[in-house]
């Protein structure tokens, strides 16, 4: 299947999707109230000679999309010739399958880069590798401080409520402390996909 | 079938879209069991989880089973425990 001119005016503009959003709005303008733009985002972006086409797959209920796509649409503002269309995992299932997580996972969001003719120039899945690495680690040191915590490995509905309230309370304090790690890799990984495939 | 109630416990990741699974694995449990069921008790947590636990016994879990339960699986296991002798 290609990817066409009727197929992308399918999707939805960012503004679209965030006002049709039915969960997390005010979590995904929250996140997209503090990213803060590398000017060497913008620059690489802005550099490209020509326009560029980005098709996100995304669902207002995942908290990868909740956090990254954010990054996208901020950084869509600041260049006019970036066009982003968002299409919903869900209904687009043969689009998910071309661009599936280790060929497996239907893991959003999904940013798949396109010249004018829809020539497809590269894509980004979920979140940076570094991301997920480096939660593990604070993860693993979060257990080890709190030994009421169990193991990492075992469910957590054997923990009583009230221990498994605080570890979710570090888990959140973890996550929150590693936004502006994150959104620096995110930005990092876009910027190095762009000057891999200038058009 | 007249042992103790039994509590399950359905621990789901509220943060991909694992509502739907949670929701048909409990309202199944609930006609199919109904007051044998002392609780079922679902848990918002985060991670890619999907476990469920029967009297505090796993019997499934998304990482290390893969996928979600099969709904067969989840009764037979309700059916054990409430025909198992347990102290009163």
């Amino acid at each position: 299947m290609t990817l066409d001119r009727a197929r992308w005016d399918k999707g939805i503009t960012y503004e679209a999707f965030k006002a049709a959003m039915t969960r997390n709005q005010e979590r995904f303008a929250e996140n997209e109230s503090r990213v803060a733009l590398d000017p060497e985002t913008v620059r690489t972006f802005k550099s490209q000679p020509k326009p560029l086409r980005i098709l996100a797959l995304a669902e207002d209920w995942c908290g990868d999309v909740v956090a990254n796509l954010p990054i996208l649409g901020r950084l869509a503002k600041e260049v006019p010739t970036l066009d982003v269309r968002i299409f919903l995992r869900d209904q687009n299932l043969d689009l998910m399958e071309r661009w599936l997580n280790q060929g497996k996972y239907q893991s959003i969001p999904v940013f798949v880069f396109f010249d004018e003719n829809f020539r497809e120039l590269g894509h980004w899945i979920e979140r940076p590798a570094s991301v997920t690495e480096r939660r593990a680690a604070e993860r693993k040191k979060i257990f080890a401080a709190h030994p009421e915590f169990g193991s990492p490995d075992a469910p957590v509905d054997q923990l009583p409520e009230d221990v498994r309230t605080r570890l979710q309370a570090e888990l959140q304090k973890m996550r929150e402390g590693m936004v502006s790690f994150a959104n620096a890799e995110v930005q990092r990984e876009l910027r190095e996909l762009v000057n891999k495939v200038a058009v | 079938m007249s042992g103790k109630p039994v509590k399950v416990k359905i621990t789901y990741c509220a943060e991909c879209g694992y509502e739907p699974q949670t929701l048909d694995l409990t309202k199944a449990l609930m006609y199919e069991f109904g007051t044998k069921l002392s609780a079922i008790e679902i848990i918002p947590w985060e991670s890619g989880t999907f476990d469920v636990s029967v009297d505090g016994e796993i019997v499934h879990s998304m990482k290390r089973h893969g996928g979600f339960p099969e709904l067969a699986t989840v009764k037979s296991a309700v059916r054990s425990r409430l025909a198992s002798p347990r102290g009163v």
